[in-house]
């Protein structure tokens, strides 16, 4: 009996019930619309009314606006919105616990409504209140070191212990490392932005890390379920991280990269950017030296971007820091290694010792936790008090 | 007429003996063979045939049938064409049956009437009962290997017929060679610094372990590499009989002076496939590089680029020590006990060798490391990093120690092995690891302390003790292993290849730690 009224009632009645955030949610569904290209469909209309006009094949201003290929794309769009069932599309999205706010629902981040560009929706998984107080941006390479992956995690505990939230864009390398930190310190919950629809994860080896983000805080998406991520989507999500964030620290970056867009878009918002100092042989720290050639503020540790953000430096250490470093042959070790991946043969002739004797270090090293072993490279990870990082 | 000669055929690396039956009879003139041969022994008809008017012997204008037996096993080869022409010289009176008596024949023959020589002629001798046995002269030191004194090599077939018929004497045989002509293999003392990966060599030497090089291109892992089968023992009489064996079926040269007695170094190419890798084939069961290899070392350079599946292949004969191939035509077993050397790039643009000097994507370099299979890997006890040695080191004048010092050490550990009844330390088994490598409290706690971390696992943990108990040995500790000798077993095998997904292992410490 139900289920025969449900398939007798009108599907306008049924459409009449839908928010706001359902119509909108359908317009950026559209194949290629972007950011700029919701900005027309949406001018001096409500969202309802951009979509019934989107079905009915748009207007030649809209053509006109949509640029080059404007009026195919528009009888394309209109062909597909005839198709489309909007409500079910709204269904599935709360179905899968994604929920969303929009340009002018109170609900929208503030960071985000006095931005040039903001982003017409926004879906959101986890808790969207978490996006208030200072935050701060971490993004780097994908193709990280080991330097830059541990300085991206200890920032990002440290700024997580001081209450800053880190803002990033679940990619591999950095992005992951800076998620990671601030989800192990336990203090302010990340904020992840990517640029695909939630309901899929990518790349999806960060599966794991993707829902502990949205366990403990949010991630953001401007695509609705089952936005792939095209590629230009990801410059695009490259402004919302900008503008969500107070201070973006680029940890390592090449010379060109997601990142370098990233530090573009916060330039042209006036958030600050930061840069951490590498080595200058690393074709890695390439872009982040490039930065600090140029001007940019160098982060040498947390207290630099607390400074930045006006807070007090207040940073707490984790207790691995406020060891004393190995005595003995352990340490010579730990000095012939350095902060560089060093092989078992370096060590040998750097320490000048037996295979056995290095062994013994090293594996006294690995067992306190000083240094790991990493694709047959050995590798300190954990700082002492004799050594200091500003 | 009937006549029965003596003569044998190779089904993988082993010789069965084969009865040629000729018999000639009235009728339409014809030539049959029966008895399930292969092409090139159904061709023997036109050889025997040009062989024996080249001879100024008869071809029988009569009904001939030849018949290989047992009838049901294949036979072929060339070999039997010897055989068969003995056979039908006395089967058509042209030979009293007494002047074939107690003589067998392995050869093949010319159209001129020369005997040519035969691949595998020592398994095929070894199985002829007969008192003397005839082979073409290149055969002869071969042949005489396995029996002694009952070979004799002729010429041509006309020389044959002249000793058989009017009782001349044998001619005299070819004579020894002046020297051996086995592989030198280079010296240790060549290799310059890479002090970690000559350690590494001569403990996978004294313990037979399976050793894996991954560093960057130029780094001295071939070099290394082939140096190892300078390191290890010569061959024991079993072994270097069995490897003869083998590389004589293969039809690959033996060293002029006899056996194989040096350990075999084979180092296929990375196109190899998996059936020359462990043998097959479809006409006849040739052994692959891997039985070929026996006894010594197996060397696959550019791991990451021969095909998974042919590296996959290798997995089963290298726990069992023998490799069983099996066809639709038969199956043949072959000896598989090497000593499998690995040499890798750690990416595909191999700058990974330094730090941050890599230019592949993650995904390439996951890919790359995928290759080479996580159960194939954990059959490697051990896993180095090599590095490029520095200038000071290559152009420095210090020689590092020659192979003949290394050797010294090796021997006395592969003796103390011997005294616990087996080759090497790499082939205890866990039962004997607990009579012959009792832990004490220091390297149990490393041991424990090692598995809960996950960084070994069951079969690992009994490698670690394998490779630790030839270190000890090597160091001339017998008693008890120690923590130091366990923290070094542990230090050779480090996880070189990334494993599992990219960032899973990022992320495991994150929720751990």
């Amino acid at each position: 009996m139900d289920s025969r009224s449900t398939e007798k009632r009108n599907p306008d009645e049924q459409n009449v019930a839908l928010p706001t955030a359902a119509w909108l949610a359908a317009l950026a569904a559209l194949a290629g619309a972007g950011p700029r290209r919701l900005r027309v469909l949406l001018a001096d209309r409500q969202p309802r009314a951009a979509w019934e006009l989107v079905m009915r094949g748009g207007t030649k201003g809209q053509a006109h606006a949509l640029g080059r290929g404007g009026a195919e794309m528009l009888s394309r769009w209109a062909a597909d919105a005839q198709e489309f069932d909007v409500a079910a599309f709204w269904d599935d999205t709360m179905q899968r616990g994604i929920g969303a706010f929009w340009f002018g629902s109170a609900a929208f981040p503030e960071a985000l409504v006095h931005d040039p560009e903001p982003p017409a929706i926004l879906f959101h998984r986890g808790d969207p209140d978490v996006i208030a107080g200072p935050r701060v941006a971490i993004v780097g390479t994908r193709k990280c070191t080991r330097y830059g992956h541990d300085i991206a995690r200890a920032f990002a505990r440290d700024l997580s212990l001081a209450g800053v939230g880190v803002v990033s864009g679940l990619a591999l390398g950095i992005d992951a490392a800076a998620h990671h930190g601030a989800i192990d310190s336990g203090g302010a919950p990340p904020i992840a932005v990517v640029a695909n629809g939630l309901d899929s994860v990518y790349p999806a080896s960060n599966r794991l890390l993707w829902e502990d983000v949205a366990r403990t805080g949010v991630v953001l998406s401007e695509g609705p379920i089952g936005t792939q991520p095209e590629r230009w989507r990801f410059p695009a999500r490259n402004r919302i991280v900008a503008a969500l964030s107070d201070v973006v620290l680029v940890v390592e970056s090449h010379v060109r990269g997601g990142s370098m867009h990233t530090v573009a878009e916060a330039e042209r918002r006036g958030v600050p950017v930061m840069a951490v100092p590498g080595p200058i042989h690393s074709p890695s720290a390439e872009g982040t030296n490039a930065l600090l050639r140029d001007g940019c503020a160098p982060a040498c540790g947390v207290d630099d971007v607390l400074i930045e953000l006006g807070l007090t430096a207040a940073a707490q250490r984790s207790s691995s820091e406020l060891r004393l470093e190995p005595g003995g042959l352990a340490g010579d070790v730990l000095a012939t290694m350095g902060w560089q991946p060093a092989a078992a043969e370096q060590l040998l002739v750097g320490v000048r010792c037996s295979p056995a004797e290095l062994a013994g270090a090293l594996d006294v090293l690995r067992s306190t936790g000083w240094v790991i072993e990493s694709e047959g490279w050995f590798e300190r990870v954990a700082r002492g008090e004799s050594s200091c990082d500003h | 007429m009937l006549a029965t000669v003596s003569s044998a055929s190779l089904s993988g690396a082993q010789g069965w003996p084969v009865g040629v039956e000729v018999h000639v009879s009235g009728g339409i003139p014809s030539f049959s063979i029966v008895g399930l041969p292969d092409t090139s022994c159904r061709e023997a008809r036109d050889r025997v045939r040009a062989a024996l008017l080249s001879c100024d012997a008869d071809w029988p204008m009569q009904r001939i049938t030849v018949n290989l037996s047992p009838t049901g096993v294949p036979a072929g080869g060339a070999g039997l064409d010897l055989a068969i022409a003995l056979g039908i010289l006395v089967a058509s009176d042209q030979l009293k049956p007494r002047c074939i008596e107690g003589i067998g024949a392995l050869a093949e023959l010319g159209l001129d009437g020369t005997l040519r020589p035969v691949p595998g002629v020592l398994p095929l001798v070894d199985v002829i009962a007969t008192d003397t046995v005839v082979v073409a002269r290149p055969n002869f030191l071969e042949a005489d290997l396995v029996a002694d004194g009952q070979v004799r090599a002729v010429r041509s077939l006309r020389e044959l017929i002249d000793v058989l018929v009017n009782d001349q004497p044998w001619p005299a045989p070819p004579p020894p060679p002046e020297a051996g002509d086995e592989p030198q293999y280079p010296d240790l003392a060549d290799v310059r610094g890479q002090h970690f990966a000559r350690f590494a060599l001569e403990v996978a030497a004294a313990g037979s372990h399976h050793l894996l090089f991954v560093g960057p291109p130029g780094g001295g892992k071939s070099m290394l590499a082939r140096r190892l089968p300078g390191l290890l023992p010569e061959l024991d009489a079993r072994q270097s009989l069995e490897v003869s064996r083998i590389h004589s079926a293969a039809g690959e040269l033996l060293p002029r002076n006899g056996f194989i007695q040096r350990p075999p170094f084979r180092s296929p190419h990375h196109g190899a496939s998996s059936v020359s890798l462990i043998g097959g084939g479809t006409a006849s069961m040739r052994p692959g590089e891997l039985s070929l290899a026996s006894g010594g070392v197996l060397f696959l350079d550019e791991m990451g680029e021969f095909a998974p599946s042919a590296l996959d292949a290798l997995r089963q004969p290298l726990e069992d020590g023998v490799v069983r191939v099996a066809r639709a035509h038969g199956a043949a077993t072959f000896p598989a006990e090497v000593l499998l050397v690995g040499a890798m790039n750690p990416c595909p643009c191999g700058g990974a060798g330094s730090p941050g000097g890599c230019r592949c994507s993650q995904s390439a370099r996951h890919r790359y490391h995928q290759r080479v299979s996580g159960p194939l890997l954990d059959r490697f006890d051990i896993r180095v990093t090599v590095q490029r040695p520095s200038a000071l080191e290559l152009l420095g004048v210090d020689p590092g120690e020659s192979s003949g010092d290394v050797f010294t050490r090796v021997a006395a550990a592969r003796s103390l092995a011997a005294s616990r009844g087996v080759r090497a330390n790499g082939k205890l088994s866990p039962t004997q690891l607990e009579e012959f490598a009792p832990l004490s409290a220091g390297a149990r706690s490393v041991l424990e302390r090692a598995l809960s971390d996950q960084q070994l696992s069951a079969r690992g943990l009994h490698r670690v003790r394998s490779v630790a108990r030839t270190i000890a040995d090597l160091a001339g500790d017998l008693a008890e292993l120690t923590a130091e000798h366990v923290q070094t077993a542990l230090m050779l095998r480090t996880q070189p290849l990334a494993a599992g997904r990219p960032g899973a292992r990022l992320y495991r410490k994150a929720s751990h730690g």
